[in-house]
């Protein structure tokens, strides 16, 4: 029997140490160090700071260095093998921000120009390279993502649904990032020291790491180590600096350590986020001894050698914890010289003979986003583990925000056959919010929080963890930064842009409003980002807990029409989102929502008689369905509306289909705001008449279908 | 520097866009960080680039700028100290 135990049965890496997992070999057991002067782009006098830049490094320049970067480790991950894997998940904050950056000082208009932009672009161009057919997630949790990405795929794995799964995180070095963290005074002006006494920041830097997970009852051949298990948790203490106590750090890796089936005295070494700056190793050791007590295992952290690869950096380290379990080693703390007797723990200097059997990894991030994983000797005996029991999510509340308003207002203006599209002046969305609270909050983490909120009340529950998707981003902090930065010859920029620019800037607001100290997963899949926020919380949500699961994008004036063609497509600038507090139970007392299905249709030609089957065939949906929302995304039009086409040739389906964009506008995270109107016509038991194309259409216990179409194909129901 | 810590409350407000604090507000030897004006650790590092931008003064390390954001005249000090002209 499949999907008991998760084995790491292919890897690839490529870092400023090298390409390849010998050349990191090599280069660890020999305590060499990456990081050295930046020469990818010219830096600005007085701003000249080592970086673990990757030298040499070739790439399919029709692409972003990031997308280059990402497919060079998968395919080494493959090694040849004709393997396709069932999904692919990986973990990216910058995309194409490299190539972007470089466009818009040009003052570049040609929206073609943008199209590998998109963080969920690097996952794409790689599941078209191996032809992954099914579900792919962007995991852009910032420095945490790499780690989230292969916790999240541990998960599908578990569940049964897969069996075979890339994950893994990519950045590669960019201006934003490099003086967004130098605008922090977070680098290290003599190249990261972690855990010195001297040490003053990290070396920003760039890289990639894959692995290949199978699911098997015993280890396969050539396994190289299992993945025992993941912790996520969220700081909600602060946008950009950790909990002193390290509060969130220490959630996380007590959730790793549980989930791995074992205790904290079966940790034989820790490898450290430890990214060199003060307050990380504080709070990081600060953690470790509260865990761990006076039973400190060897640890150390490998930054100072690679530098910090942000979102790479936890699958790079995944990679290297495998090796440290198969090839018996523990790499050493490069740069630490002097340790800082203030952490109370001691690093493992220069790299050691060690045989090693379990193993923790830590990464953490901005918005207090932690993610830990356990990763062990593939040969050990275990005791195999039950899949986990088929809960749904409840909705206990809903929210959305469109151009007529709230969920109310949208709801009345569909009613009298209005548009919703459009976009709510400022002071409307931030009406419930404390003006000096949301000072520094601008569009984007004001439309969430404010979704968020509304979601809430209505649910009178607060969340325990949040899976917020967004297609693009906080886009005005990131419009405003560069800007900045260019007007000022990139002397000046602006941190609190930065802080705000990250995709995942948004749910860690939330997080600190609600105290959402649960997992913290953005999602970042272009106009499929809801569906597959909905998809990790269906992996990463705790039975019995409360979650919030939401989508919001804003429109910005210059950067909406470049990235997305939808928005060209589109009639009138449009924006907002939708939120849904649900709670994951096996006995629910009212509406549910769950994701069903999510194909990749440029590998999967096939998608719309597979959603078929897998819906119930003809008979199953027409028996069970009231009505389709459909997401026809106005850039693919045509071949959503062929594939519609399919469907209803294929079910004979008769019912209303609500072509949602038409109503609520041309925006990526559009699904939510339809998701929330939805559930909010399961809970009436009824769809309007204006929405059901004429006379009103009680629901009689039948679901509605959300049918995502385009480049994807997905499907969520809500039953009533 | 009466009429530099007078410049410096307007440029504050304005760098932070502290919508409901007047220049009547700042006290000159209040904590910068943690009182009634809200200031944290991020808006220092923004405080700290205007100051580069407007008075071609680096603070660009947290130790110096501990001390230098302590107060409102800790600041204007270190400014009328360090400027050029």
């Amino acid at each position: 029997m499949k999907g008991d135990r998760v084995f790491i049965t292919g890897m690839g890496i490529v870092s400023s140490l090298g390409s390849g997992v010998q050349e990191h070999y090599d280069s660890l057991r020999n305590n060499r160090s990456g990081i050295k002067p930046l020469t990818l782009f010219p830096l600005s006098e007085g701003n000249r700071h080592p970086a673990g830049e990757i030298t040499g490094f070739e790439w399919d320049r029709s692409v972003p260095r990031t997308h280059g970067l990402a497919l060079a480790a998968a395919k080494e991950a493959l090694s040849g093998r004709n393997t396709v894997p069932d999904a692919v998940i990986i973990g990216t904050t910058t995309g194409g921000m490299a190539l972007t950056e470089e466009l818009l000082r040009k003052g570049e208009k040609r929206p073609d120009c943008y199209r590998y932009h998109s963080t969920s672009s690097v996952a794409e161009y790689c599941a078209a390279a191996l032809r992954c057919p099914g579900l792919i997630v962007t995991v852009t949790n910032a420095c945490s993502s790499g780690s989230a990405a292969i916790k999240l795929a541990l998960e599908l794995l578990r569940t049964g649904k897969a069996t075979c799964v890339l994950a893994g995180g990519a950045d590669s070095l960019c201006r934003l990032t490099y003086y967004g963290f130098n605008s922090l005074q977070l680098i290290d002006p003599e190249g990261s020291r972690p855990l010195d006494r001297s040490r003053r920041g990290m070396s920003v830097a760039e890289g990639s790491a894959m692995v290949l997970l199978e699911a098997s009852a015993s280890a396969p051949e050539g396994a190289i180590a299992e993945v025992l298990g993941g912790g996520l948790s969220c700081d909600a203490h602060h946008p950009a600096t950790p909990h002193p106590e390290g509060a969130g750090a220490l959630a996380a890796m007590g959730r790793a350590i549980k989930d791995a089936g074992t205790a904290s005295s079966g940790i034989e070494y820790i490898n450290l986020h430890g990214t060199g700056t003060k307050d990380n190793d504080l709070a990081e050791a600060a953690a470790i001894r509260a865990l761990f007590g006076g039973a400190v295992p060897p640890l150390s952290s490998i930054k100072g050698a690679t530098g910090h690869s942000l979102a790479a950096a936890g699958a790079i380290e995944a990679v290297v914890c495998s090796m440290v379990i198969r090839d018996g080693f523990i790499p050493g703390n490069t740069g630490c010289t002097d340790p800082d007797p203030e952490l109370k723990v001691s690093p493992v200097l220069k790299a050691l003979d060690k045989k090693t059997g379990t193993v923790l990894s830590n990464s953490f991030g901005f918005g207090g986003n932690n993610a830990c994983l356990v990763l062990g000797d593939p040969a050990a005996p275990r005791k195999t583990r039950p899949h986990g029991t088929a809960a749904v999510f409840e909705i206990l509340g809903g929210a959305c925000v469109t151009g007529a308003g709230d969920l109310a207002r949208t709801i009345a203006s569909l009613q009298e056959g209005k548009n919703c599209g459009g976009t709510l002046p400022l002071p409307d969305i931030s009406k419930n919010l404390p003006a000096r609270e949301v000072r520094r909050l601008k569009r984007l983490p004001r439309l969430a929080l404010a979704l968020a909120l509304d979601a809430r009340n209505a649910a009178s529950q607060d969340p325990a963890s949040i899976f917020f998707g967004t297609a693009w981003g906080p886009l005005s902090e990131t419009y405003d930064f560069l800007t900045k930065l260019y007007e000022s010859d990139e002397q000046f920029t602006s941190p609190t842009d930065f802080v705000g620019s990250v995709h995942n800037a948004p749910a860690g607001q939330i997080a600190i409003w609600l105290k959402a100290t649960g997992a913290n997963i953005t999602a970042t899949g272009g106009d499929y980002s809801f569906e597959q926020s909905l998809f990790a919380a269906s992996l990463a949500a705790g039975s019995g807990e409360t979650l919030l699961v939401m989508g919001a994008d804003e429109h910005h004036e210059e950067l909406s029409p470049l990235f997305d063609g939808s928005v060209r497509a589109g009639k009138d600038p449009a924006d907002g989102g939708g939120a849904l507090i649900l709670k994951k139970t096996e006995s629910p007392a009212g509406p549910c929502i769950a994701p069903l299905f999510f194909e990749n249709y440029a590998a999967s030609p096939g998608a719309i008689a597979s959603l078929v089957r897998s819906l119930g065939g003809a008979d199953g949906i027409n028996a069970t369905c009231a009505a389709v929302f459909a997401g026809m995304p106005g850039g693919e039009k045509a071949s959503c509306r062929k594939q519609l086409d399919e469907f209803l040739d294929a079910t004979g389906y008769t019912g209303p289909v609500i072509d949602y964009r038409a109503l609520l506008g041309e925006f990526g995270t559009v699904t939510a705001a339809a998701a929330a109107v939805a559930a909010q016509c399961a809970k009436e038991g009824m769809v309007p008449a204006a929405l059901a194309s004429g006379a009103a259409l009680q629901l009689r216990g039948k679901r509605l279908l959300m049918v995502g179409l385009g480049s994807f194909v997905t499907a969520m129901e809500i039953t009533a | 520097m009466e009429q530099l810590i007078n410049e410096l409350k307007e440029k504050i407000i304005d760098t932070l866009d502290l919508i409901d604090i007047t220049p009547e507000d700042f006290k000159e030897d209040d904590p910068l960080v943690g009182g009634k004006l809200g200031i944290d650790s991020i808006d220092i590092l923004e405080l700290a680039m205007m100051i580069d931008k407007e008075y071609g003064i680096k603070i660009d390390n947290k130790e110096l700028g501990q001390k230098v954001f302590s107060t409102l005249r800790t600041l204007a000090e270190h400014i009328h100290k360090n400027r050029k002209g």
